[in-house]
């Protein structure tokens, strides 16, 4: 089987450019699904059944259906209705952002909940108060023990931010596809594809081995 | 535990005497010819496409005519669009039949028969555009399904790979986003068009043609490099347009008669 170089030179600059599109939207997805999933999760965590009931849906909607579903549904129904206009790259900033968010939110009730009770109680007895205790005892703890499960959803929503090229936003798997269409041939543009992909994740990889270097205070 | 090692043996066995009885019903078909393996994607109204889960389409029949005329016996299997383009480039399949468009880019890949089917392009757009003709569309963010001869007509007029030019995985996603409002306007196959419209009678669009900026395009069925049945598939194809089959298939599922004077080598 003969390997034609020339279609990967033809599209690299477009490769370039999708790459440019898939860090921005993966970064901002990433930004935005903390901050939400972080209110979530105490959302979640509420001893009110009541405040409790809509983020536990929220969470059951989001990791129950399937992305490519709710990016469709998003784009083409929801923010449509809810903001009037929308564009592929909007709308697939904003799926990953609320998927990402489900998902942060059970990392960080994880970690929460996984700090000791009694070092609550102890703060408790010291006088702070609920805010508190959260800023300066449970959040330190819970956020380091969070970086390792959140760094895997990291990467798991850089991949999945190619799925954009099913609405036409012009990311690497949209590139990959064109040139694929162009020539009928599946092995160049789809190695080029994972290969800027493997790029990618790995360097979060390394960044996320540093940060959890950089955190680990032992 | 012993249990489901016996239980996995039978079906292990069922499914070895299942391949078995298969194979030499083939080899008892009478022919010396081999039976060739055929690929498709069964995604393209109405050229081949699933119903209830069988593949049917003008070129499933038009395929069933040429292998009776030729002389074959064939096995179709519906594998998707990419599983298609690598099994018949790796000679695993014989042969592909998908309304895949002939392009020089794509010969450098690919042996294709003699053209079967010649299809034109039309421009759908919201009604109120004023879109008269190709160039029209010029200035215009245009939707068009990735990798189809489509999407290069508007590449001709918009530039290659442009920002305006929107590819979509499939056209109805492309006719989706129209709707949507994320594109202007669709280019797409006259066939597909006519479709789309008349199954969406509620969607507020209007279509032309224009046969001064989009030339025909020819549909060829696709062989590897160097395919020695080519020939053969030909001639059949030749002797089907010429003694009326064609026509006959081509009316079944277009309702029309074809023009096949472009078609006959």
């Amino acid at each position: 089987m003969d390997f034609r170089f020339d279609i990967i030179v033809e599209y690299f600059p477009f490769f370039m450019k999708g790459m440019g599109l898939t860090i921005l939207m993966s970064v901002i997805g990433v930004l935005m699904g903390c901050i939400l999933g972080f209110f979530i999760a105490l959302g979640k965590m509420s001893s009110v059944w009541i405040v409790r009931l809509p983020f536990v849906w929220y969470i059951n909607f989001l990791r129950g259906t399937p992305l490519l579903v709710q990016l469709f549904l998003f784009h083409y129904a929801v923010l449509p209705t809810v903001i009037g206009e929308t564009t592929p790259v909007i709308s697939v900033i904003v799926t990953l952002s609320l998927n990402s968010s489900a998902y942060v939110a059970e990392i960080f009730r994880a970690g929460l909940q996984s700090i000791d009770k009694g070092q609550a109680e102890a703060a408790h007895s010291l006088g702070m108060n609920k805010f508190q205790v959260m800023r300066h005892v449970l959040l330190p703890q819970a956020f380091k023990r969070s970086i390792p499960p959140l760094g895997n959803e990291f990467i798991v929503l850089l991949k999945d931010s190619s799925l954009g090229a099913m609405i036409a936003a012009q990311e690497i798997l949209y590139w990959g596809r064109a040139a694929s269409g162009q020539y009928l041939r599946v092995w160049e543009p789809y190695l080029m594809v994972a290969l800027l992909y493997l790029i990618l994740t790995l360097g979060l990889t390394y960044l996320l081995n540093y940060i959890e270097r950089r955190f680990d205070v032992k | 535990m012993n249990r489901w090692i016996k239980g996995f043996a039978v079906l292990l066995l069922a499914v070895l005497v299942a391949c078995g009885t298969d194979d030499s019903a083939d080899q008892n078909n009478g022919s010396d010819k081999p039976t060739l393996k055929v690929v498709t994607e069964a995604g393209f109204m109405p050229f081949t496409y699933l119903d209830k889960g069988e593949v049917v389409g003008f070129d499933i029949d038009l395929l069933a005519a040429v292998m009776e005329e030729a002389g074959y016996n064939y096995e179709l299997e519906n594998v998707g669009w990419d599983a298609m383009l690598l099994s018949v480039e790796q000679g695993d399949a014989d042969l592909a039949i998908a309304g895949v468009t002939v392009n020089e880019e794509r010969k450098q890949s690919y042996d294709f028969s003699s053209p079967y089917f010649e299809s034109t392009h039309k421009i759908i757009f919201r009604s109120g555009e004023n879109i008269t003709s190709g160039q029209d569309i010029k200035d215009l963010k245009v939707g068009v399904q990735s990798g189809t001869t489509g999407a290069e007509a508007v590449e001709k007029i918009l530039g290659k790979n442009a920002d305006n030019i929107s590819k979509y995985d499939s056209n109805t996603l492309a006719l989706t986003s129209l709707q949507s409002g994320d594109v202007d306007a669709v280019v797409t196959d006259n066939v597909v068009a006519d479709e789309y419209v008349a199954n969406n009678p509620e969607a507020d669009v209007e279509m032309i043609s224009d046969p001064d900026t989009f030339e025909s395009e020819y549909y060829g069925i696709m062989f590897p490099k160097g395919s020695d049945i080519k020939e053969d598939i030909d001639a059949a194809l030749q002797t089907l347009i010429e003694n009326g089959t064609y026509a006959e298939i081509y009316k079944e599922w277009f309702g029309v008669e074809p023009d096949t004077a472009a078609l006959e080598q």
